[in-house]
């Protein structure tokens, strides 16, 4: 079967030198100015089928996303793991 | 078998099944094993609606081929899947992994076609077979255990369905027919039906076994799994069970419930799995609620599923091929060592969460609007939680603690090469997830409900904002907590702590009380029963040696000779069990159909 070096592409070439501390600082901003351009976006166009009312409001989807994703990495990583947390050979099956 | 309109596509498959082991040892029969698929497309495209292959057995009439709106949506993914997963394992040199793909996808086929419980019940039982063995062919100590709970497990599901096939036979229909049950006037006989679905269905709370399974298959093997069981299920409940409200509630559970185990996870390939479950709650919901927009939503929801969970499988698996671990504690780095792996599996991680471009964003959103249009405010809202949570864990966390992880390109690992066959597998089903995002049409021309498809238009500019600024801002939430959500070795307590349980309970019960009785018995039988039982030899020997032997000497040798034979197969291992038990269902269909 013939195998490919995934050491040779471009594309690793080019992955590999995203990693310098300026090109990630490049990266960082990239993603907020995107975010702020998707809020801004959601302000200016409107929702004409707003499926439970109040997400017609500008600015719900952004304020959903976000605090959704920080209350659901919270719950379940501070309160719902350590409760249910074992040994990974726990039921002696490895 | 063929008519002038339908073509069977479990038929190649079964016949590869039969021939593969037999084929010489050369690896020429690899390219064989495309076949079967292309030949199943060409079905899945060309068959007619209908009802076709109807035999009678044992005065019953059995329906092997029912051709709907819904099945050919459902055989035309499983058709495109098996050609990118049998692509993907052609390096597989092991013929009786391919046997036991082969058989389990046959059995997906043959459940999408059956228009009778008793075929269905058939192809449903084959299709567990076939999957124990694709986690048992791993052959670690730790598959060989999960295959026999998965085994178990699916046992039991399978008698449940069996107990409602039987009793809704007995009491209510006097028919096997397979079709739509109405929710008024249901009996027990449908609820235990209902049961056996949903097991496959992986509802909460009988999801754990796919969790505890999946992680354990082979590399190739689980890219199958993930695609058939649990859809061959969604397409069953949605034929019986479409607009049952428990099932929208039992959906929005399990959307969430997956994506909250699949936060905490650290195998790569479980937090796959807890998303399986996670998005069949899609499905399973979209057909609670019932309404011809949130069928056609699940019917689309299940297509595009097949295809991006399969590629997530594929890329997660060749990670663990390459790497030897699929623990994300144990990765990080491999970005540039593996970009197109990368690459690939971020095609399928933005077409689950429903980023624009990919076909997840054209079918999720469908059920989930469905829903809210059907004034669903709840099963709408929890759907889109999900979704928040489903970018977070298998679109951030998963590649970036896989790939990233704020380490250095990995160059002190040593990966094993990756064969070309399983980039092209790779490939194939990227490209797919890609153009259907791109071309909706593709997808919703297939629909079973036309008219609400011409309702739905998924690429407004509103939804494309909706959907960037839900899950932007979720990689916020994500940017934030990364260290918090940082992978640790541990094992989550799910439901098959409950399961276990029983199990013990059982054995305990066999083991003890029962074992006791039973040595008891045998006590008594050899102090009076043996002794009867020896005198009355003696008084027969006289007899057969002065009247018999001479009439039927060789009888006594052939017996002899089919007692060692008995032995020879009663050695104890099930897994022989099971293939013998699959040989001689397969002659007995043979027969039957060709009768």
């Amino acid at each position: 079967m013939p195998v490919s070096d995934p050491n040779l592409g471009f594309l690793a070439k080019f992955l590999a030198a995203q990693l310098t501390p300026s090109r990630l600082k490049l990266w960082r901003r990239l993603f907020f100015g995107v975010l702020a351009g998707i809020a801004v976006l959601n302000v200016v166009v409107h929702n004409h089928h707003p499926h439970f009312g109040w997400d017609a409001k500008p600015l719900f989807w952004p304020a959903f996303g976000l605090i959704i994703g920080l209350a659901l990495v919270l719950v379940v990583k501070k309160i719902i793991q350590p409760l249910i947390k074992k040994s990974e050979d726990y039921y002696g099956d490895l | 078998m063929a008519t002038s309109s339908f073509f069977h596509p479990s038929l190649p498959f079964l016949m590869m099944a039969a021939i593969l082991p037999f084929l010489p040892g050369n690896r020429r029969w690899k390219w064989l094993l495309l076949l079967p698929p292309l030949a199943a497309i060409y079905a899945a495209f060309n068959n007619q609606p209908g009802d076709h292959l109807t035999l009678s057995w044992l005065g019953r009439t059995l329906q092997l081929g029912r051709v709907t709106a819904l099945s050919t949506v459902f055989a035309q993914v499983f058709a495109i899947m098996s050609l990118a997963g049998l692509i993907y394992s052609l390096h597989v040199n092991d013929k009786a992994q391919h046997v036991a793909a082969l058989l389990y996808v046959a059995g997906g086929f043959g459940c999408l076609c059956a228009g009778d419980y008793l075929t269905l019940f058939v192809f449903w039982e084959l299709m567990s077979l076939g999957s124990t063995f694709l986690i048992m062919l791993n052959r670690t100590r730790e598959s060989v255990l999960a295959a026999f709970r998965y085994f178990l497990y699916h046992i039991i599901g399978g008698l449940f369905l069996l107990a409602g096939i039987l009793l809704r036979y007995h009491e209510v229909t006097q028919s096997f027919e397979f079709g739509a049950i109405p929710i008024t006037g249901a009996t027990l006989a449908d609820w235990l039906i209902l049961l056996g679905f949903s097991v496959n269905a992986a509802v909460v709370p009988l999801h754990a076994w796919l969790p505890d399974a999946y992680p354990r298959g082979t590399v190739t093997g689980s890219v199958f799994m993930c695609a058939y069981t649990t859809k061959t299920a969604v397409f069953v409940l949605a034929v019986a069970f479409s607009g049952w409200n428990i099932l929208a509630i039992a959906g929005t559970v399990m959307a969430v419930y997956g994506v909250v185990f699949a936060s905490m996870e650290n195998n790569a390939r479980r937090i796959l799995s807890y998303h399986i479950v996670s998005q069949v709650g899609y499905m399973v919901a979209g057909i609670g609620v019932g309404t011809a927009m949130t069928i056609n939503g699940a019917s689309a929801h299940a297509y595009a599923h097949i295809l991006y969970k399969g590629l997530l499988f594929m890329g997660a698996g060749a990670v663990l091929y390459a790497a030897g671990t699929q623990k994300l504690d144990e990765l990080g780095g491999l970005a540039a060592r593996l970009p197109w792996v990368m690459v690939f599996y971020m095609v399928a991680a933005l077409s689950i969460s429903g980023a624009p471009l990919f076909n997840g964003f054209i079918s999720k959103t469908m059920t989930i609007a469905g829903a809210a249009e059907a004034g669903r405010t709840y099963v709408a809202l929890g759907l889109e939680l999900a979704a928040v949570g489903t970018f977070i864990s298998v679109g951030l966390k998963l590649p970036y603690f896989a790939f990233w992880g704020g380490k250095p390109t990995d160059l002190r690992r040593e990966l094993r090469p990756i064969p070309a066959n399983m980039y092209a597998g790779m490939a194939l089903l990227a490209i797919l997830c890609f153009v259907q995002g791109v071309c909706p049409s593709i997808l919703y021309r297939y629909l079973p409900d036309q008219a609400a498809v011409a309702l739905y238009h998924p690429w407004t500019a509103w939804n494309v904002i909706q959907a960037s600024a839900l899950l932007g801002f979720s990689g916020l939430a994500f940017y934030f907590l990364r260290k918090v959500i940082a992978p640790h070795k541990a094992l989550n307590l799910d439901f098959d702590l409950f399961y276990r349980l029983i199990g013990r309970a059982v054995l305990f019960f066999v083991s003890r009380p029962l074992a006791f009785f039973d040595g008891l018995w045998t006590n008594v039988w050899d102090r009076v029963g043996l002794r009867i039982l020896k005198s009355f030899g003696v008084l027969t020997s006289i007899f057969d040696r002065k009247a018999i032997d001479g009439v039927v000497d060789g009888s006594a040798h052939g017996v002899r000779l089919l007692g060692r034979l008995g032995a020879l197969v009663q050695n104890g291992r099930l897994q022989q069990y099971l293939g013998l038990a699959v040989i001689l269902a397969l002659a007995i269909f043979v027969v039957v159909w060709y009768r």
